[in-house]
């Protein structure tokens, strides 16, 4: 079959240009139903984001243990986690050269990374200390500015997905 | 289903709501969302927001009634966690909601998915108030031992479900066959 794109010339144009993005550009369905099922979990892993957060910071269910309260919610979180990048990373695919040189775009990968590299330093640091504080309702400053920094950095994440699609055709 | 929502828009544009939606055109709310072009992406993020807070309130207690997640908490105590950002969560969907269809009334009032996503609000809402009122009277009587009984763990579920049609037709508003 004859193909109608150009011939790649640098590797986003190569996925964008491939059957499995073109197949998801030139459907009718494929793309509103993927960014449905990314919305879906989106809203799951910020929603429960947050209610560990608010934990946290002492602002929610301060009278629940925190490891009890990270068992309840973590399992969403990272499921919903999983499709939300498997959708995204379909959505990207299917449109990466325009993706590659949108800022809000580069803008989210990185927030997301900074939210990974926050959690990774709460898991492994904060955390380990956490029977002295689990059922405390006020915690050390260090969980403290976890939560902080994941709900800025997860905010700034959902700003940027949605400024990604207002400003789609003005970098390219 | 495409045939369908075509039909009802061609049906809704023969309706008052064009010129309802021609009159919130002319309003200086639109004229704040238009002429400003973060105005409408900032509604959109509240709106993502506050959703993303009544999902998770609503999932979290369908977790609990089903035994899946919380059961370190009786269920009152769990319904007094979530039910209130159920709620508020709700006030917030619907203020962003309006900031959006005020910007564009025409693309939602003649839309088709629009009103089904109006009516699946609406059902939602009743089915929540009558879940969340026999959840708590159940469970104030039965104490903290209560155990949800099938048509309550059905309903939570279907709550839930409900959420999901909502989000789904909240994205096709702008693929709507118009």
């Amino acid at each position: 079959m004859a193909s109608y794109y150009p011939e790649p010339t640098n590797i986003w144009e190569s996925l964008e240009y491939s059957s499995l993005g073109t197949s998801i550009a030139e459907s009718l369905w494929a793309f509103p139903t993927l960014e449905t099922i990314h919305v879906i979990a989106l809203v799951t892993v910020f929603g429960t984001i947050m209610i560990m957060d608010l934990r946290l910071l002492g602002l929610a269910s301060n009278e629940w243990a925190v490891t009890q309260m990270s068992r309840d919610t973590l399992p969403w979180t990272w499921g919903a986690f999983v499709l939300a990048a498997i959708t995204g990373t379909l959505l990207f695919v299917s449109k990466a050269s325009t993706y590659m040189v949108n800022p809000y775009f580069l803008w989210k990968m990185s927030l997301m990374a900074l939210a990974g590299l926050n959690m990774l330093y709460f898991h492994f640091k904060t955390y380990q200390t956490v029977s002295e504080w689990d059922a405390k309702p006020v915690l050390p400053t260090g969980a403290k500015v976890a939560a902080t920094l994941s709900l800025v950095l997860w905010i700034g994440v959902i700003f940027c997905g949605r400024a990604i699609g207002f400003t789609l055709g003005i970098y390219y | 289903m495409g045939d369908f929502f075509y039909g009802l828009t061609e049906q809704l544009r023969e309706t008052f709501l064009l010129d309802a939606a021609f009159w919130m055109q002319e309003t200086a709310l639109n004229k704040l969302m238009v002429l400003n072009f973060w105005a409408v992406p900032l509604a959109q993020v509240m709106h993502i927001m506050a959703i993303a807070a009544g999902f998770g309130a609503t999932l979290m207690l369908t977790l609990r009634v089903n035994n899946l997640a919380g059961g370190a908490r009786t269920v009152p105590q769990v319904a007094g966690r979530y039910i209130p950002w159920v709620w508020w969560a709700l006030i917030f969907i619907v203020i962003s909601g309006f900031l959006m269809l005020i910007a564009e009334p025409v693309r939602n009032m003649i839309n088709g998915v629009f009103w089904v996503k109006m009516a699946l609000l609406l059902v939602t809402v009743l089915i929540t108030v009558a879940f969340q009122n026999a959840a708590r009277a159940q469970a104030h009587a039965a104490g903290v031992a209560w155990n949800a009984g099938g048509g309550m763990r059905l309903t939570s579920w279907l709550i839930v479900i409900l959420w999901c049609l909502i989000m789904v037709c909240g994205r096709w508003i702008a693929y709507a066959p118009v």
